[in-house]
């Protein structure tokens, strides 16, 4: 019987495998005066299909730590593994990102920005556009695959820049704060769009934001960072049923995990 | 009563120039030594056609060549000054610099070295045309928005696409405004150098007619420079549209774009 539990969990443990696991993590950069401590010892675990939130103060290293996910910096010391094996250089058949700005090309129409990835890796024009297309339909753009990024909404824009995220089909989506920019009625849909999308892909997400209330209604865990050198100080499960409604956020449930992170973050600067 | 489209307004204006060119010679309220008139000048063109078709071939063919070295000098070096910082730092001020002065004082250095045939003419105006396309394309390349950068990294771009896939349609706008300006200027320094010092072009026609006062031969030389520089200018507007779509598209028929949307399901965040 022992023996039997023994491989269920081994069953359970990888079913809930993790995504991305970071281990003593921690970065100096070279400042104006001196070396300067960015982020400090950071472990922490995703586990796959998971959606997990950071926040932190303004200037803690969130981002920084989002790009050493995403392969686009380098940490002093410390190791990433993303499905098991080290990330050091941006691997879009592991990692995809959307950026703060949507950073889209002008250049090229909605449906060109979103074949990009895979027209940088020579796909076939037919796969491309086919692949395309479903992106465009799973963030509801569909008739909009002509159009360039200046004839869009901010929230069109970053819609363009989930599809583009996900178009190489990779099992981890990093965002670094993808709706800053957006007012807050467009952040709210954006918001729900984005957990619609999550619950039909089954990626696993990062997700940084500076929006506490973003965060709980998002996100299945929270990690609240320290301001510099940034550190996890917490880690707040989010208990809320999915899929989650406007709604919840009137109840005390979602009120007393809000204020608890807010707490930590008060602490914390 | 409506206001007049600018285009009308504009072609009456020409209209009008064109007409008091005619008129104001003809009633005698200037002699024609200072302005022929219109007919007058066109009459000479037509009659003397064989030297200013004669002249407009030599021109031309100066022209044709300085541009070409202008124009793919300045971008060979504007993409290397603009893309490496070290010549960057070392050229740029010196560049800068450079195109502020004169060049057109060191016009006799070029007829020294290059005689008074069509070699220094077209030594003289590449040169001449090259600053404003150099640095423009260095300018080009220098601002690009570092965030197209690390998202064509983040999706496994190798540098030579970033270069080819990014770098170059990014900065393909302001290099294009530098080669509308260098070419301009290729132009103005081809028929300056013949009015200097030269023995053919429409330049040298302008210079030698003027020394012996016949007027209605220095205007015919003068128009045909003006019809040039129009053209040219033309020409390089409809190259900036037809590249450029992507910058315009879907202005000219917003309105009717809105009427879609409206028609059909409301348009996503």
């Amino acid at each position: 019987m022992q023996h039997l539990a023994n491989v269920s969990e081994l069953r359970g443990a990888k079913a809930h495998a993790a995504a991305i696991e970071v281990a003593g993590l921690s970065h100096v950069y070279a400042g104006r005066e001196g070396q300067v401590p960015a982020l400090e010892d950071i472990a922490l675990t995703v586990g796959a299909g998971r959606f997990v939130v950071i926040v932190g103060p303004s200037g803690c290293g969130k981002t920084s730590l989002l790009m050493m996910m995403a392969g686009l910096r380098n940490q002093t010391s410390g190791t990433i593994l993303c499905a098991g094996r080290p990330i050091d250089a941006p691997d879009p058949d592991r990692v995809g990102v959307v950026f703060q700005e949507a950073s889209l090309f002008p250049w090229l129409t909605a449906l060109d920005n979103i074949e990009f990835p895979l027209s940088i890796r020579h796909a076939p024009r037919e796969e491309r556009r086919r692949r395309a297309n479903a992106m465009l339909e799973l963030v509801g753009l569909q008739g909009f695959g002509g159009r360039y990024p200046h004839e869009l909404s901010g929230g069109m824009k970053q819609r363009v820049s989930i599809a583009r995220g996900l178009v190489q089909d990779p099992p981890v989506l990093l965002m670094d704060e993808p709706f800053a920019a957006l007012d807050e009625q467009t952040r709210m849909t954006m918001g729900h769009e984005l957990l619609r999308i999550w619950s039909q892909t089954a990626k696993t997400v990062v997700f940084v934001t500076h929006s506490l209330t973003e965060a709980v209604y998002l996100a299945d865990e929270v990690l609240v960072m320290s301001a510099r050198p940034g550190r996890i100080i917490d880690r707040v499960d989010i208990t809320l049923p999915r899929p989650r409604t406007y709604e919840m956020m009137a109840t005390d449930v979602f009120g007393r995990l809000r204020e608890r992170i807010w707490q930590q973050i008060r602490k914390a600067t | 009563m409506r206001r007049p489209a600018p285009a009308t307004v504009r072609r009456l204006i020409l209209v009008l120039i064109l007409v008091l060119w005619e008129l104001v010679p003809r009633t005698g309220l200037l002699a024609e030594l200072f302005l022929p008139s219109l007919s007058k000048t066109l009459t000479v063109l037509i009659q003397n056609f064989d030297e200013y078709g004669e002249a407009l071939l030599v021109t031309l063919y100066e022209v044709a060549l300085a541009m070409t070295i202008a124009c793919g000098g300045g971008i060979l070096v504007g993409a290397l000054v603009g893309g490496l910082a070290v010549l960057r730092n070392l050229l740029l001020p010196v560049f800068s610099s450079l195109y502020a002065v004169p060049i057109v004082i060191l016009y006799p250095i070029f007829t020294a070295w290059f005689g008074i045939g069509s070699e220094s003419k077209i030594a003289f105006a590449g040169v001449y045309g090259f600053f404003p396309v150099m640095l423009s394309t260095a300018a080009g390349i220098q601002t690009i928005d570092q965030s197209f950068l690390v998202a064509a990294r983040s999706m496994g771009a190798s540098l030579p696409q970033q270069i080819t896939r990014v770098v170059i349609p990014a900065s393909i706008p302001t290099v294009l405004s530098g080669l509308r300006l260098g070419g301009a200027l290729a132009i103005i320094g081809v028929v300056v150098s013949e009015m200097l010092t030269s023995a053919a072009g429409i330049g040298y026609l302008v210079s030698r007619y003027r020394t012996v006062l016949d007027s209605p031969r220095v205007f015919a030389a003068i128009l045909m420079i003006l019809v040039l520089s129009v053209l040219f200018d033309a020409l390089a507007r409809w190259v900036e549209r037809r590249t450029l779509v992507w910058q315009t598209a879907g202005r000219r028929d917003r309105t009717s774009a809105q009427g879609e949307t409206i028609a059909g399901a409301p348009a996503p965040a």
